[in-house]
């Protein structure tokens, strides 16, 4: 009997390789609703904590980018959400940020996805961290230790001064991408 | 920055700021099993560069050309591991024809690098980070060098520690693991330095 | 082959202790050092990977003799992919805060020597019913390890257990228990530890 022989070898790996294709194109089909729809749910939850007083949202597409709209009840707008990401510590952290265009300033942020360390760089998610920036006009922002003493200064996670610094490189970034779209100033 | 500087900093930031091994966590097994002298440490080191930097470009070239195009992601773990297993079962077939003093330092560590999970994880991280081509060789390349300095870093402590006097029940694997601890330290030192 | 009671417990009752996967073969660390940062993931990884491990070696125990030799190892990767990628998917459906906690560990799984040499060394050549024995004493006895190893770093790195402050104010958390440094010292003292109590570890160098 040639067990061994080559046709064999190839016809046995063939054989797994498709069922297992097979049996995974219907995992695939079956999680792959289940999965878009949580995407969806946390991305309309990130949206409805920065952008608190919007009863609406409107998805509207701006130099190739997506952002979203939010009016109140009687049709004024209330801030333009946005959602950015970048590299942290250990992966890319992603968030979505709030902002009042006529105020020039930032409504609120929040973290979407992130791989920072638990206890450490994953306290960008704390509200202590969050809060930094509510309310924060835009521009360049200065990470610190202490707690901040100028406008312009945000406080880090203690221990975590590379999440920290990153994540607000990343609200930066996404605040001068919607300046940009919705032709802003500076 | 050009884009040279960007690999460069790309380079330094994988061996350095997060080596696969003691920031990553990735190719733990090979670090403890077989880091008990720097000569064989620096052969598993070289052979495992050396698929790596393989990894790093055909991976790339699969997730585009094939994953993506095809919109196949669910097969995705299944492909890699297939890859990795032919790259290696290819470089075995390759130095033993090319260069049998090759072979004979390094044949030994070939199959076990198939089951070396940083290889996996750094076909994973490739389509994560969104890397170019050329990003995804030198991510590769890095990665590899980071993986053999720290192996090769702890072989040679090893070797000192075998005329130390461990007590009896550090002996082996605790020991180890609480040297690589006291690097893991070490090597947060560089967190920082680059940011990628 | 008929079904032998007390092999079938003595199978099972290998991975728990005699022969545990992490404080005395020291194998799959990979996974061990990573993701036992806080108990619930060191509980979720123990779950996915006996998942894995326990279908995988009915499977291939099922089949081993359909396989040939030579395309073995390839073979089994090729199962154990196959069911980790299921994992994953079932996790970002249905526990998708899990999931991205674990993120790049879920997939590591493939690769994990554990599932590997359990393929090699018990279900290739021994009846599927002693496969699933072996295979659920090995899950269990890796979940439990991650369960003990995770338990002592949240506890000390966070003062806190399954995400439940237990440590009041008073306890400054000692941060270096959830980094990779605090990962590699606690289950270095813990395998100590385990010496104590039984014989020494032995290193599995050959890892599959």
């Amino acid at each position: 009997m040639e067990k061994n022989s080559t046709k064999a070898m190839i016809i046995t790996l063939a054989t797994i390789g498709i069922i297992s294709a097979i049996l995974l194109t219907f995992v695939y089909q079956w999680t792959i609703p289940y999965i878009e729809e949580n995407q969806e749910e946390t991305r309309r939850a990130a949206i409805k904590e920065v952008l608190p007083l919007a009863e609406e949202i409107n998805q509207v597409e701006r130099e190739s980018q997506i952002f979203y709209e939010g009016y109140d009840n009687s049709g004024n707008r209330v801030g333009v959400a946005y959602q950015h990401s970048g590299g942290g510590y250990n992966g890319p952290i992603e968030l979505m940020i709030g902002v009042d265009l006529e105020a020039e300033e930032i409504i609120q942020i929040s973290i979407l996805n992130h791989q920072e360390t638990p206890g450490l760089g994953a306290r960008i998610t704390e509200e202590e961290y969050k809060s930094n920036f509510v309310g924060k006009p835009f521009g360049d922002y200065v990470v610190v230790k202490t707690p901040p003493s100028k406008t312009m200064e945000v406080q880090a996670v203690a221990g975590a001064t590379i999440s920290s610094s990153n994540t607000t490189r990343i609200v930066e970034e996404a605040v001068s991408m919607i300046n940009n779209a919705y032709g802003g100033g500076s | 920055m050009s884009e040279f500087t960007q690999l460069v900093l790309l380079f330094f930031g994988t061996v350095f700021v997060n080596n696969f091994i003691l920031v990553r966590f990735l190719g733990i097994c090979p670090f403890l099993g077989v880091s008990k002298q720097v000569e064989t440490a620096m052969g598993m080191g070289l052979a495992t560069t050396f698929v790596m930097t393989l990894t790093g470009a055909a991976t790339w070239l699969i997730n585009t050309y094939i994953l993506e195009a095809l919109n196949l992601p669910f097969l995705q773990y299944v492909s890699f591991i297939i890859v990795i297993a032919s790259l290696v079962q290819f470089v075995e077939m390759f130095i033993k024809k090319t260069s049998p003093v090759l072979y004979k330092s390094l044949g030994i560590f070939l199959p076990l690098i198939t089951t070396n999970c940083a290889i996996l994880g750094l076909a994973l991280l490739i389509p994560l980070n969104g890397y170019s081509f050329i990003g995804s060789t030198v991510f590769g390349f890095g990665a590899g060098i980071g993986f053999t300095l720290a192996i090769v870093l702890m072989a040679g402590l090893r070797e000192k520690l075998e005329f130390g006097d461990v007590p009896g029940v550090l002996k082996g694997v605790p020991v180890t693991l609480i040297i690589a601890g006291i690097m893991a330290m070490a090597f947060m030192g560089f967190s920082g330095l680059i940011t990628i | 082959m008929s079904v032998n009671a007390k092999q079938l417990i003595s199978d099972f009752k290998n991975g728990l202790w005699q022969e545990n996967p992490i404080f005395r073969l020291v194998i799959g660390m990979c996974p061990t050092l990573a993701v036992t940062n806080t108990m619930v993931n060191g509980l979720a990884m123990g779950l996915a990977t006996s998942f894995v491990l326990i279908s995988s070696e009915i499977v291939v125990s099922l089949i081993k003799k359909l396989i040939p030799g030579d395309v073995r190892i390839p073979s089994y990767i090729l199962i154990i992919a196959t069911f980790v990628t299921f994992v994953d998917y079932f996790l970002k459906a249905f526990y998708p805060s899990i999931a991205a906690s674990l993120s790049l560990f879920v997939p590591l799984i493939v690769v994990n020597c554990l599932i590997l040499g359990r393929q090699e060394t018990f279900a290739s050549q021994n009846p599927v019913h002693r496969s699933f024995a072996d295979a659920l004493g090995m899950g269990i006895g890796f979940t439990w390890a991650l369960l003990l190893l995770s338990a002592v770093r949240e506890l000390f790195g966070m003062g806190s257990m399954f995400g439940l402050q237990i440590l009041g104010d008073w306890y400054r958390p000692m941060v270096i228990m959830v980094l990779p440094a605090g990962a590699f010292i606690t289950l270095g003292i813990l395998i100590a530890i385990m010496n104590v109590i039984g014989k020494n570890a032995t290193n599995d160098t050959t890892c599959h």
